[in-house]
């Protein structure tokens, strides 16, 4: 008798769920990334999503991770039409480097997206094996000019930490002397510096920061313009100050081109709100050590186009 | 230590905890037991639930599913001869044929039995070694993972059944599968016939659906119908282990646990490696070497032990030095630093009692996975007394929704399909497919750390015997070779004497 009560409680607690659920006008939106579900942009996609509904009535957002990049996005551009409530993260690796290197392999352009916002800006940091001494920009200079063997750990063969390195050795005019070495994941590539694998290595500041912290490794320079301003690694010299090409690590939402415009500004207005609050804000600075940054469409758009021009100069470095 | 263990008990011991972690338990152990339905699948698809919540009931609930996922993925490959997860798979030579014999629920005890002691010895080891054990363990470069890989390698012997030369060539078939996708080193495509899903590679779940799961559908399929008929047999088991098993089990189980543990501190590995170094040890130290493959209950208990102490063992780098032990404990990283924790020594004085709660919480997740794993046998062991018509249907559309589900694509169900057919020929030709999986396992691995250590020391192969635990490793790969060797002589020798050539 207990279990059949139950069952019948069970049932029509489902079914007034079922029923408000229909009454609600709320809209989910899927949120795809395309990278590592452990990785940086899932897991802020996470901590995002799960703050959507205190900021909207009208729009839920839903996060998934689902590893593939390139792969990924076509799958996701093949399967979505405009107005879907679908959303896809891109970032420059897709729109800067792929399209350079590997065209092919991608089956969608810019014009398939249309911009929500930039999730987050990373500004990624060179360390060096702590043997070395190396901590600052000038050091680094005497070392390259000392004609020092140069071998830099990177995530992936063709990503943007192995453009920033290239970029940075390449325009001290040390090219061809810089040797890549490929790891399969960014916190790999933070370690193989610290057991004297490679002599540096380039990385998100949350990967290097526990290496950091046991003196694993001294960190030389920051891929931005001015220094790094707070944190762990205040005080970190830019390499924009002295000259050097750099880009930011960055992080847009794209829904499908041709979705209203009304829909899209609800969504950045939605993510401006979290990305504005402070729980979250602070969260990124002091756990993720990353910034908030939102950007518009020129923006982006001046992103994507001078990292081709970084990835036009050193691809021959990079590429071979 | 001590001083963080009283507060540590206070924050674990709550029912909020005790809850989760039985959540955490039942939902591994009944996802991973479902073929294609893998651990790494399942914390993703409940990772949100944890962002609701404090770091301890999160990361209580995320390692209910990572440690009970460990011990479910021997379910199906007991009752149907599927590792429901790749990690199963070593369990599924011995635990099938236990089952076949009528023995399903003894089958099941010693998966579970072994699981929770290789589960709690690597939180043992994570509890009270483990900043030592990382600080060693992240010494091995990629030199030494390569030479770890070789080892491996050394394995596809055991598992090649009657004759070497199939299983080695079942095993370059699995070693050229692994190639398939991104080249590690370049980032050019290889193998993908410019099919834009197989940038990424063959998903090893999805394989593993074909080469056994469908297979044996396809198997059953030539049967006569009276060969489907429940074996009366199977209905009689009472699940009972002798004394003599238990002693049986005792050093594989001990010996397991401690691979397991070590195989699961080293970043990058995990429990598939695990659980073959430990069936092959176990096969290479048992008095009883010819019951392996025929259900052994020493090949079960040494599978499933390793599995599962790598659970532990993988958090020691992460909770330690901040470096994820593999996928899975990489997604539970993001429930500790979606709550402000990021992971790594500094942690352990900032947030002591919190670390060790979650390192006594994972002893009390193996414990809950006893007790509920107690409850679940018995319901599990029924899945062989249900009719073939009835099973067979059922287990094609696990297999085909779960080959679905890893990518949440159909190009991957027809992946399953393509697997499925060439197992069935390899099947006819009388070729192992255990060896092909193996391949798979470590191809990737062995291909890229030995590009990688050529890149580093610019060519020359002596970087392959640069440090100490490259020469142990050197040594134990020669010892393993000697050993195949030497049982290859002595099978040719009694063949002989049996007055036939093998």
């Amino acid at each position: 008798m207990k279990k059949r009560i139950l069952s019948i409680g069970l049932a029509l607690t489902m079914l007034a769920a079922l029923l408000a659920g229909c009454g609600s006008k709320s809209a989910t939106w899927k949120v795809t990334c395309p990278w590592a579900p452990s990785g940086v942009a899932a897991m802020v996609s996470q901590k995002a999503a799960a703050k959507s509904t205190e900021y909207s009535k009208d729009i839920t957002l839903v996060a998934e991770a689902i590893k593939g990049d390139a792969a990924t996005v076509n799958t996701w551009v093949m399967d979505t039409k405009a107005n879907d409530t679908e959303l896809v993260f891109v970032g420059e690796g897709l729109l800067s480097i792929t399209s350079i290197l590997d065209p092919a392999k991608l089956q969608f352009g810019y014009e398939d997206f249309v911009f929500v916002e930039n999730l987050y800006s990373s500004v990624f940091v060179l360390s060096a094996d702590a043997k070395l001494n190396i901590k600052s920009i000038a050091d680094l200079e005497a070392y390259v000019q000392g004609g020092n063997e140069i071998s830099v750990a990177v995530n992936g063969a063709v990503g943007s930490e192995a453009f920033l390195a290239a970029a940075l050795f390449g325009s001290m005019g040390a090219g061809d002397k810089l040797k890549l070495t490929p790891y399969q994941s960014a916190a790999e590539a933070a370690q193989a510096v610290a057991k004297g694998e490679t002599n540096f290595a380039v990385s998100h500041q949350s990967q290097i920061l526990e290496t950091f912290q046991q003196n694993g490794v001294t960190i030389v320079c920051a891929f931005d313009q001015d220094d790094i301003a707070d944190g762990p690694f205040a005080g970190v010299e830019g390499v924009g100050k002295h000259g050097y090409p750099f880009f930011r690590n960055r992080c847009f939402i794209m829904a499908r081109a041709g979705t209203d415009a009304a829909k899209v500004s609800a969504l950045k207005e939605l993510y401006g709100k979290i990305l504005a609050d402070k729980e979250v804000a602070d969260w990124l600075q002091d756990t993720m050590l990353l910034e908030v940054d939102t950007m518009s469409q020129a923006d982006v758009e001046a992103h994507v186009e001078n990292v081709k021009n970084i990835v036009n100069e050193y691809k021959d470095i990079v590429a071979g | 230590m001590l001083e963080f263990i009283g507060p540590a008990s206070g924050l674990l011991f709550t029912l909020e905890n005790i809850l989760w972690i039985n959540i955490g338990v039942f939902i591994g152990s009944v996802f991973a037991a479902i073929p294609g339905l893998t651990v790494i699948l399942c914390v993703i698809l409940f990772l949100p639930f944890t962002y609701q919540m404090t770091a301890i009931p999160g990361m209580m609930f995320l390692l209910g599913i990572y440690c009970a996922g460990g011990y479910g993925g021997s379910v199906s490959a007991i009752l149907i001869n599927t590792p429901g997860t790749p990690h199963a798979a070593a369990t599924m030579l011995d635990g099938h044929p236990l089952s076949k014999q009528g023995r399903t629920k003894a089958a099941l005890k010693i998966a579970l039995y072994a699981s929770t002691f290789g589960g709690v010895f690597s939180a043992l080891m994570l509890l009270f070694l483990g900043p030592q054990v990382a600080r060693v363990a992240a010494q091995l470069g990629t030199a030494e993972y390569f030479m770890v890989c070789l080892f491996g390698l050394t394995i596809i012997a055991g598992v090649s059944g009657k004759s070497m030369i199939k299983g080695v060539i079942s095993a370059c078939i699995g070693l050229l599968l692994s190639c398939v996708g991104s080249d590690p080193m370049t980032g050019y495509d290889r193998l993908t016939f410019g099919v834009g899903r197989l940038y990424l590679g063959l998903d090893l779940a999805v394989c593993l659906i074909g080469l056994f799961a469908l297979v044996e559908i396809l198997s059953k399929a030539e049967l006569k119908p009276d060969a489907l008929h429940l074996d009366a047999k199977k209905m009689e088991d009472n699940g009972v282990i002798t004394k003599e098993e238990y002693k049986r089990m005792a050093r594989p189980v001990l010996l397991s646990s401690l691979i397991g543990s070590l195989v699961g501190i080293i970043p990058g590995t995990g429990a598939s490696e695990a659980s073959w170094f430990s069936y092959n040890t176990a096969k290479n130290m048992s008095k009883h070497p010819e019951e392996f493959g025929h259900g052994s209950v020493e090949g079960i208990a040494a599978a499933e032990s390793a599995n599962n102490a790598v659970t532990g063992a993988t958090l020691i780098p992460l909770l330690t030095l901040g470096i994820p032990g593999d996928g899975t404990v990489a997604i539970m990283l993001s429930a500790l630093m979606i709550n402000g924790l990021n992971p790594g020594l500094s942690l352990f004085t900032t947030d002591g009692d919190i670390m060790y709660a979650i390192m006594l919480g994972l002893i009390l997740v193996n414990l809950f996975m006893l007790l509920q794993g107690k409850f679940l046998t018995r319901l599990f062991a029924k899945v062989v007394s249900i009719p073939q018509e009835i099973l067979t249907p059922i287990i094609v559309i696990f297999c085909f929704a779960g080959a679905y589900s890893v990518n949440k694509n159909y190009f991957d169900v027809k992946v399953a399909l393509v697997f499925a057919v060439i197992a069935w020929v390899l099947r006819k030709l009388d070729m192992p497919a255990v060896p092909i999986l193996l391949g798979m396992v470590l191809g990737n691995m062995t291909e890229t750390n030995f590009r990688r250590a050529l890149l580093i020391s610019n060519g020359s192969p002596a970087i392959f015997f640069s440090s100490i635990y490259c020469i142990i490793f050197l040594v134990l790969i020669v010892v393993a070779v000697g050993t195949i060797v030497r049982g290859k002589l002595n099978e040719r020798k009694a063949a002989q004497a049996a007055g036939k050539e093998p």
